[in-house]
């Protein structure tokens, strides 16, 4: 290989893993797997990169990584050894870990402190902290505790040119320059390559309660849910799921509500009185709890929030909460295997029959109809076709000013990487 | 001049520029143009005493004399700026360097001089109770050159005494068993004797609202107040202090001062909120004179507004009124004078009256002595909004305390073809007295 | 190019905006020389008031076609000088823009104009359960397109977080006028850059923002208010830390120190402090009714164990906002005490609060300068209040060098220099300290994303070698 050469020059020979992971990248695989050890081996890394007109992949841990279907050269660039936990305050609530720790490793630190990390987006378990803040989703408990991108509070990152940039800081309170640090979360490593995480932590709290109501079908789920979201009190998140797996073949609204013994007992009766249906109590996770029923209710927590499994052929779609009725009826059409919605912020994941995917182009109008968006986030492997890039953003309001939308993003990444080398990330 | 100046610049220190004092202000609500904040109007009077800007220029001249004067702003600024004062010291500054306008003029001229007040206030009850007044407010057309002359009309007929009855919704034809001119005289218990009052009886209320004066003296004297007659009582002086006036302002308010102190009162009972807030800051008007100042402090310390007086006695509760009542704030008593709760309780005393403040209540309704007609379109937006939200209240009648606010609020409100009557507290709690037999 | 504008231009705005709402007459500009920072004035060339999206685009279109900077205004409350006028600039000011657009109550959102008044937006929500979290200490005066521009933080913002986390999608002006709608509600599957979060604290360096949609929160169902009062500034510091390490989660902490009770309970504001403490605490919670005794109480034992003298408690709206008062007047009273007031906004590893209290103190004693702190304790958001003549010039020398120093020691302990009010142009000297010349260098090039021509604010946030001397320092402007 032409590139591996130079590679060695620059990096440590560690520093480069062998290419036998091929099958990950559907058949195409890259000219080196990069596993840089510091930052400077990255910005090493991207400079050359940017110099030799060659694309970079960023994997995070690699564990699931699209079929890649771009034309020209390109390198991987693994982040799993720079998975250190750096600096740990406790009493700041401040957590300072490598982009490759695993964000299990993150919240099993925290632990010991009775802290945590309140972010629940699928498959949290097995993603890196770099993967989860490149990705920028929350999961549902950001109708508790907001999202994500709030609580990193700080980042290094390396540019596609491979300029280092500490971005943001330690602590919770910072506007001392743009807050570009927003730009990059979420962004999927198309702008620069996050090596560090700063992240704000909470404290665990006294009581977590879930709360299940079965309903017959999606949509009577959907409602109550929304009926929960005008209730005068803020659940930690309300999610639908289309069917709890333990319990047959039908819709379920988990509802988290968190604090004292005393509050969530008081904030459960409110809910309850302003759906009008009583809910049952799964368990309390948490102080006190009996360690069965805690391990139960976590066990039934894991199911939900990894209820649309990652491995699938994936659409998210989102309209403003109210709507979600409608958008449950749209994407019905995909013929989904798994759905979950979050009705704090209107957002739907299903996992597509691979068969009807084709669908998802004429579901867009629908979508567009509703003021929302659609979006393929994963495929499977199996289900590859064309060149086409099916999980690029898409914005799909054709409004006024989506050109000037597209035309922001497109020079923010030019801002970030001119040269082009990073690869946005794709599962 | 430099003396005003010095004045002045101690009073501008305080400012820090925070602008909390933006919102408050219904000119720069309305027009969005700092120079119409109070802010912005600090900043400017700063700027002629730093003597970076003439005071005869257009921005000081306009600026300043848009200011309705409502002092919203003091009672939010957190560093405590005596706006009203500063604001009185800057309109001598500019009426000094520009005369000031014919009409401004003209009705200072007339106030100064009870001569001349007297007769001017005697035309206008003539024309207010041959009806001409109520006339030529539907007949002059709302736009051209005679706007200012309906506008004025109409504030004078809204002057005309309500009646309870027809505002309750009862036929008026019912008989009143006691002739309303008469004193109070409290049968059975007697209250305990809470002190001397001597009733500040004003120019406009006097010529205009002589009901409120009497009924102010009913429902004191039914409170346990001796209430005395003061004689060689003047106009209070506020619109010549407002206006910049303050030598005329002291000539006045010294009047007041001697015939008070003559009068061996322990209070001054104020009931047009203008007047009480001009009477409490007579200390500030002589803070410079040394041979007045001790006795005007004096004179300050005694005023309150009637409404202070009555809620401290309670006041007893009378007889039924069955009316809800849409009360707006007079930006003299609750931002001048901080009186926000007394008016209230005066009418929250009377068995059946529902008292509804009015959304925004605490914004001027655009009164501000003669501003609906010096500054005829501001003036009526600003009163627009009040009488929408007077309306929005959909109370039986309106009530405020404070004459120019009564004819203000009453003027909208005819304009818009709207008889809803504007009365002051104390006529309530009067009627509720008269019903309840405590007169004869 | 500074003066009068092109006679044809002027005239083109008024046509646009309303002959009364550009201002061009020179004693009427000075009214806009500082924002709430008065240690500089400018006087613009114009100021332009619109009073739509349609009309600030247009606006900002002949501005740029006659190459004619452009500073955003609010309400003019910043404390840093990002609303600071260059000489060549013209204002637009969103004054006119105070509209509330839409309640959604269902889905809990908001659409208002920039000019909207924070308090305002809670007042208009309220009846409908709602209200809007972000909570500025000037949240009575200051506009959300102010809140948009500096993202701007609260003493609640410890429970709740500051403007970025509610604002969800912007309608914004650009550089030549073109309008472009970022974000909104409904579209977090689009997987699209965050441009919203990304716009929101720009300091008006990016465009206008027109229309702002915000997430509302239920009201609230109860408040407990604590106010502890402490001997030393290190107990309530220790104090703060166990509040937070027992895991509590108060809406907000916020200290007062001994030269802040002092000149408090010096003024007209008097609030009922015991002048001879050494710091008060005021800790408040809020929430579902049910648990908050037991949390003011586990609070109320953390004061306690720290050494507190007493601790009061508020159980009714009069007696809470007179704990609160001692904190909410106490700039109003340092005005009071000194003619001059440098407020800076730094912010440091909660932790670390006793130890950088102490330094600004011995800091203040070596420049022989009054400093009063009150601030975001909660945060690390500490507010050092340098109080000066600012005509006497050697002073005012002194309160610079403090002021770096201070800033220095902040950064050093790994706190930065600003933690709500922007860095405008007070700040900028201090950029330097937080970031390396690749990270302003980015910060230049992410300007340039929005604004190519760089005619947006110019001059703010980042120094900048060709604009730098455009602004005259502290000691230069007249006073």
């Amino acid at each position: 290989m032409i590139a591996a050469q130079p590679l060695s020059d620059l990096l440590p020979p560690e520093a480069l893993a062998s290419v036998d992971s091929s099958p990950l990248f559907g058949g195409r695989p890259p000219e080196a797997i990069v596993r840089p050890a510091s930052v400077e081996e990255v910005a090493a890394l991207l400079s050359w990169a940017s110099r030799e007109g060659v694309g970079v992949l960023t994997m995070a841990s690699g564990h699931r990584v699209a079929p890649v279907t771009r034309e020209g050269r390109f390198v991987a660039l693994r982040m799993d050894r720079l998975n250190a936990i750096e600096a740990y305050e406790a009493a700041d609530l401040t957590i300072t870990a490598g982009a490759g720790a695993p964000f299990s490793s993150v919240t099993r630190a925290l632990g010991e402190n009775d802290q945590w990390a309140p972010f629940d987006p699928a498959d949290v378990a097995a993603r890196s902290l770099g993967g989860l803040v490149a990705a920028g989703e929350s999961g549902p408990l950001r109708m508790g505790y907001g999202e994500l991108r709030n609580h990193v509070l700080g980042a290094r990152v390396v540019t596609g040119d491979g300029r280092t940039l500490d971005l943001g800081g330690r602590v919770v309170k910072n506007v001392a320059g743009f807050d570009v640090l927003k730009a990059v979360v979420g962004s999927r490593g198309g702008l620069a390559a996050i090596t560090s995480v700063c992240l704000r932590a909470f404290p665990r709290p006294e009581v977590d309660r879930v709360l299940v109501r079965t309903e017959p079908t999606v949509r009577a789920a959907a409602g109550l849910a929304l009926a929960v979201g005008t209730a005068p009190v803020l659940p930690a998140s309300c999610v639908v799921v289309d069917r709890l797996s333990e319990r047959g073949e039908r819709a379920a609204l988990v509802v988290r509500l968190h604090g004292s013994r005393a509050t969530v007992d008081e904030e459960q009766v409110r809910m309850e009185r302003h759906v009008g249906v009583p809910f049952e109590v799964v368990g309390d996770v948490g102080t006190g709890a009996d360690a069965a029923s805690s391990e139960s209710t976590r066990r039934l927590l894991e199911g939900v929030r990894d209820h649309v499994k990652s491995d699938g052929t994936v659409v998210v779609a989102s309209v403003r909460p109210s709507r979600l009725p409608r958008l449950l009826e749209v994407v019905d059409r995909l013929g989904p295997l798994a759905l979950s919605c979050d009705a704090y912020t209107g957002l739907v994941r299903v996992e597509a029959d691979p068969e009807r995917i084709t669908e998802l182009d004429l579901l867009r109008r629908d979508v567009i109809a509703l003021d929302g968006a659609i979006r393929q986030e994963r495929i499977s492997s199996t289900a590859m076709r064309g060149s086409a890039d099916p999980l690029s953003p898409h914005d799909d309001r054709r409004d006024a000013s989506a050109a000037g939308r597209t035309a922001l993003a497109r020079r923010l990444e030019t801002a970030f990487d001119p040269a082009g080398a990073l690869w946005p990330a794709r599962t | 001049m430099a003396q005003a100046y010095e004045a002045q610049r101690e009073r501008l220190l305080p400012c820090v520029h925070c602008g909390f004092c933006l919102p408050a202000c219904p000119t720069y609500n309305r027009l969005g143009d700092e120079a119409d904040s109070p802010r912005g109007r600090l900043h400017l009077m700063g700027a002629v005493v730093e003597g970076r800007l003439d005071p005869a220029s257009d921005a000081f001249q306009t600026h300043i004399d848009r200011c309705l004067g409502c002092r919203a702003c003091e009672p939010v600024c957190p560093s405590g700026v005596e706006y009203g004062a500063l604001l009185e010291l800057a309109r001598a500054t500019a009426t000094e360097a520009r005369p000031p306008g014919v009409l401004t003029r003209g009705l200072l001229a007339l106030m100064g001089r009870p001569l001349l007040r007297k007769p001017f206030l005697l035309s206008g009850r003539i024309l207010r109770a041959t009806g001409l007044a109520a006339l030529a407010t539907r007949v002059i057309p709302s736009r051209g050159p005679l706007a200012s002359v309906r506008l004025a009309l109409a504030m004078l007929d809204a002057t005309r005494p309500w009646s309870p009855e027809a505002a309750e919704g009862r036929r008026t034809s019912e008989s009143r068993a006691v002739p309303r001119r008469d004193r109070a005289l409290s049968p059975g218990d007697a209250p305990p004797n809470r002190g001397r009052v001597g009733v500040m009886l004003g120019c406009v209320q006097a010529g205009l609202y002589s009901r409120v004066n009497e009924a102010t003296v009913r429902t004191l004297e039914a409170n346990g107040y001796e209430v005395v007659t003061v004689a060689g009582q003047d106009c209070c002086g506020a619109l010549h202090a407002h206006a910049g006036r303050l030598d005329g302002a002291r000539a006045l308010a010294e009047n007041n001062i001697v015939a008070f102190e003559r009068a061996g009162v322990d209070f001054i009972a104020a009931n047009a909120a203008g007047c009480g807030a001009a009477m409490k800051d007579y200390d500030v008007l002589f803070e410079a004179d040394a041979a007045m100042s001790a006795r005007a402090a004096a004179s300050s310390e005694r005023v309150r507004d009637v409404t202070e007086l009555l809620a401290s006695a309670g006041p007893r509760p009378g007889a039924e009124v069955r009316l809800s009542v849409a009360y707006d704030h007079p930006c003299h008593l609750l931002h001048a004078q901080g009186v926000s709760g007394p008016p209230i309780s005066v009418l929250e005393a009377v068995p059946g009256v529902e008292v509804r403040v009015i959304v925004d209540a605490d914004e001027c309704c655009g009164g501000a002595g003669i501003y609906g007609l010096t500054h005829p379109d501001l003036g009526a937006r600003i009163g627009g909004d009040k009488v929408a939200a007077v309306r929005a209240a959909s109370a039986q009648v309106a009530c405020t305390a404070n004459p120019g606010c009564m004819m203000q609020i009453g003027a909208g409100l005819r304009l818009e073809g709207s008889s809803q009557a504007v009365v002051h507290p104390v006529e309530v709690l009067d009627e509720s007295y008269r019903r309840a037999g405590f007169y004869h | 190019m500074t003066g009068p504008l092109p006679p044809r231009l002027e005239r083109e705005l008024r046509s646009v905006v309303g002959a009364d709402h550009v201002i061009t007459d020179p004693d009427r500009l000075m009214v806009y020389e500082s924002d709430g920072l008065t240690a500089y004035r400018v006087a613009p060339r114009a100021v332009v008031l619109p009073a739509s999206t349609e009309e600030v685009s247009e606006v900002v279109r002949l501005l740029h076609g006659a190459d004619i900077e452009i500073v955003p205004r609010g309400a003019g409350t910043g404390l840093s000088g990002g609303a600071l006028p260059t000489p060549d600039g013209v204002i637009v000011g969103t004054a006119r823009m105070n509209k509330i657009l839409s309640i959604d109550a269902a889905d809990r959102l908001a659409l208002v104009q920039p000019g909207v008044v924070n308090a305002r937006l809670t007042e208009a929500t309220r009846p409908h359960g709602l209200y809007y979290a972000p909570d500025p200490s000037s949240q009575s005066t200051c506009t959300l397109g102010g809140n948009v521009a500096e993202n701007s933080g609260g003493p609640h913002c410890l429970k709740y977080g500051v403007t970025s986390r509610y604002v969800t999608g912007l309608t914004v002006v650009m550089a030549g006028g073109e309008v472009v709608r970022l974000g909104g509600a409904g579209h977090e599957a689009s997987g699209e850059l965050d441009l919203v979060g990304l716009f929101v604290g720009s300091e008006g360096c990016f465009g206008i923002a027109t229309e702002i949609e915000v997430r509302l929160l239920p009201l609230t169902e109860g408040v407990r208010t604590l106010l502890g009062i402490f001997d030393t500034m290190e107990a309530a510091g220790h104090a703060v830390t166990s509040i937070i390490g027992s895991g509590l989660m108060p809406a907000a902490v916020e200290i007062i120190d001994k030269a802040t009770i002092e000149a408090v309970e010096a003024s007209i504001f008097a609030a009922g402090y015991p002048t001879d403490a050494g710091a008060a605490l005021v800790i408040e919670f809020d929430g579902t009714e049910a648990g908050l005794d037991a949390d003011a109480d586990r609070a109320e034992r953390c004061c306690l164990r720290e050494g507190a003298r007493e601790v009061r408690r508020a159980s009714s709206e009069t007696e809470r906002a007179a704990l609160w008062k001692g904190r909410k007047k106490a700039f109003g009273a340092m005005g009071r005490i000194a003619p001059d007031l440098l407020v800076q906004d730094a912010t440091v590893p909660r932790t670390r609060l006793p130890e950088v209290l102490a330094e600004i103190s011995r800091i203040g004693e070596r420049y022989g300068l009054k400093i009063a702190n009150v601030f975001h304790a909660g945060d690390g958001n500490l507010h050092p209040n340098l109080l000066f003549d600012r005509t006497d010039a050697e002073e005012l020398a002194r309160v610079e060098k403090a002021s770096h120093e201070i800033m220095s020691l902040c950064v050093a302990v790994g706190g930065t220099i600003t933690g709500e009010h922007g860095v405008g142009v007070d700040k900028r000297g201090y950029m330097g300290l937080v970031h390396d010349e690749v990270e302003l260098d980015m910060l230049r090039r992410v300007r340039r994303v929005f604004d190519p021509g760089g005619l947006f604010n110019p001059g703010k946030v980042v120094p900048d070698a060709v604009d730098a001397g455009a602004l005259p320092e502290v000691s230069e402007v007249a006073s």
